[in-house]
């Protein structure tokens, strides 16, 4: 028990003082090891490898370099063409064009920075030389961009699946679906009354027949990406990890042979920025594995869940004190570390409690996501507030609507299970049981 | 000065770049052969983990350099400037002591993992356990580069290609 002790207050102390994150738990493991000398130094050295030597968690840069193809490629601004079509010409139309094509753009990225950086950064410009207040795009961008780790593919979802074995990471990807286009109504609702109360004008009457069927031909090869993706999981023609794989060639061919959009020379900085985010993701994954360890070791997580077990809390209250835990929690940490810390320790609790786990994953998902943009100022904000320019003061304020809009698609997430187990009894858990079949040597992919 | 770390950072991001690429190719290889010839490449899979945990390490180095490790930034930020700085010097030498430790410790244990074989590939573990110590070198001497910035203003080297807020924004 000494050993967790020292491991939870040394990593709350360099946590607070500033140290990345990684680094914190890192020194923590050391530190519980070194002092608490029931385990020898190795065990960081040994868990850590074992964190990311890990075949389905290689989806991860795969799906980031996916998105970074096809947003090099003009591939963002044929999916915005294709978007704005139908609802560019309505009131406040632009912000609408905006959430449909960065709800469209998360079926291709993992990430919300993918989606705000990619197609986001694009729209807060165009909004803004149509007219539209500056600071209102970025905080829509923002807001909308949550949709990037919910909508499949996920790069969060994956890490989820990794430290929770009662889900997979094909069943979470299906659960996503239905919360995530809640996510997109909702920003579209809240887009339509600012629109309404400012006065933003659409941009004319609705393109002619044969434009729009031109423009949908040309949307056609993007939008088949997130259909293969989905699909080829479902049907069993691969794991995630070679979708994820199979996605990076996809974009390649689309952005280089069909739109001719990508140069060869733009392809080294791609590669360079996503080896980036992969190691800045990974070694966070590897130095939390081995603080994960020792908690699991001393029983940390089963000693939580029989704590809680015994305070007999209905799983509507459990899930209640769960949601509002990870929203203060979200407020200093990451989803990232978020899921690799919280994750193992709740979702046990969850399921003995009879909370179907895929249904608390969503929770968990989409909590750790809000944090990226609420109270002081998360990390997506800063994203969108590069491009171009916008003090973060009137962005904070633009944001409110937002924040009132996901809370109410939280609370219905959370009371109605169905909305994201919605497809799960027909899909998912059984996604590689046919390529394990062909395959050499395939560990088991959860 | 200026020479070493311009040449530093370009040999880091082509390691990088080849690495990334390299596994791209050999997954792809697999799923491609696998449904036009029934057969499968038997080392793929573990020679792709392998060399993904080299990218990590490899990798952690730059990133340090941009900023790009996510951190609670609240207490240094409600903190007056001096009391801020002497914070980031300790945090700084933590982070020294840190990576100091990942080369050191690991050096110490490699050689004894010489003679565990990989299963596929029969290579030493020692050779994948040695992406530790390499990357706590980088990583030295990235922070060392950026450090005066980082403890006077939290500032780091800009790059117009990494965003700093990158993996807090998943």
């Amino acid at each position: 028990m000494s050993a967790s002790l020292i491991l939870i207050i040394s990593a709350c102390f360099f946590l607070a003082i500033g140290v990345p994150v990684a680094f914190a738990l890192g020194l923590a493991t050391a530190a519980a090891l070194v002092l608490a000398e029931n385990f020898p130094l190795f065990v960081l050295l040994k868990e850590t490898f074992t964190g990311i030597d890990s075949f389905p968690l290689m989806a991860v840069p795969f799906f980031i370099l996916a998105a970074e193809l096809m947003s090099g490629g003009s591939l963002t601004e044929v999916l915005l063409k294709f978007a704005g079509q139908f609802v560019g010409h309505k009131r406040g139309g632009l912000g609408y064009t905006n959430v449909v094509s960065l709800t469209f753009f998360s079926g291709i990225s993992g990430s919300a920075l993918a989606d705000a950086a990619g197609p986001g950064s694009m729209l807060i410009r165009m909004m803004d030389k149509a007219g539209y207040d500056r600071a209102y795009a970025a905080a829509l961008t923002a807001a909308t961009a949550i949709v990037g780790p919910i909508i499949p593919p996920s790069i969060i979802m994956i890490i989820y699946a990794l430290q929770d074995d009662n889900v997979s990471v094909g069943a979470l990807f299906v659960a996503g679906l239905i919360p995530g286009l809640l996510i997109a109504l909702a920003m579209c609702v809240v887009n339509y009354q600012v629109s309404k109360k400012r006065n933003y004008k659409g941009d004319g009457g609705m393109p002619p027949w044969a434009e729009v069927l031109r423009t949908t031909w040309k949307a056609i090869p993007a939008l088949l990406l997130p259909v293969l993706i989905l699909g080829g999981m479902r049907a069993g023609w691969f794991t995630p990890t070679e979708a994820s794989v199979v996605a990076v060639f996809y974009a390649l061919v689309c952005g280089k042979f069909i739109y001719r959009t990508l140069e060869w020379k733009a392809l080294p900085d791609i590669l360079a920025r996503s080896a980036l985010l992969t190691a800045s993701v990974l070694i966070i994954i590897g130095l939390s594995a081995s603080f994960a360890w020792i908690l699991t070791i001393e029983g940390l997580p089963q000693m939580m869940a029989d704590w809680i077990i015994s305070k007999n809390l209905s799983p509507w209250m459990f899930l209640i004190f769960v949601n509002i835990f990870l929203l203060l929690f979200g407020i200093f940490i990451e989803p990232l570390p978020g899921v690799m810390v919280l994750a193992p320790i709740l979702a046990p609790v969850a399921v003995k409690l009879g909370v179907d786990p895929i249904h608390f994953a969503m929770i968990v998902i989409f909590n750790l996501a809000l944090g990226m943009i609420t109270p002081p100022v998360g990390g997506l904000l800063f994203v969108t507030s590069n491009v171009p320019r916008v003090p973060m003061g009137p962005l904070v304020r633009e944001r409110k609507p937002f924040l009132v809009a996901h809370g109410i698609v939280l609370v219905l997430l959370t009371f109605l299970p169905t909305l994201s187990t919605f497809f799960t009894p027909r899909a998912g858990v059984q996604i590689s049981a046919s390529v394990k079949l062909k395959a050499v040597r395939r560990e088991p992919c959860r | 000065m200026k020479t070493f770390e311009r040449y530093f950072l370009g040999a880091n991001r082509w390691a990088l770049i080849v690495l990334l690429a390299a596994i791209a190719c050999i997954i792809f290889t697999n799923v491609a052969l696998r449904y036009l010839t029934n057969q499968s490449i038997e080392w793929a899979e573990e020679v792709s983990r392998h060399m993904m945990i080299w990218l990590t390490f490899l990798g952690a180095g730059p990133v340090l350099r941009y900023g790009g490790h996510i951190a609670v930034e609240n207490l240094q930020d409600a903190l007056p400037k001096a009391m801020a700085i002497a914070v980031r010097v300790f945090v700084a030498a933590l982070l020294f002591g840190f990576f100091g430790f990942m080369v050191w410790y690991v050096v110490l244990y490699v050689g004894r993992t010489m003679f565990q074989l990989t299963a596929a590939t029969q290579v030493p573990f020692a050779y994948i356990y040695a992406a530790m110590p390499v990357g706590g070198v980088l990583l030295i001497i990235h922070w060392a580069l950026i450090v005066r910035s980082y403890v006077l203003k939290r500032e780091f080297a800009s790059d117009a290609h990494f965003d700093a807020n990158a993996s807090a924004s998943l």
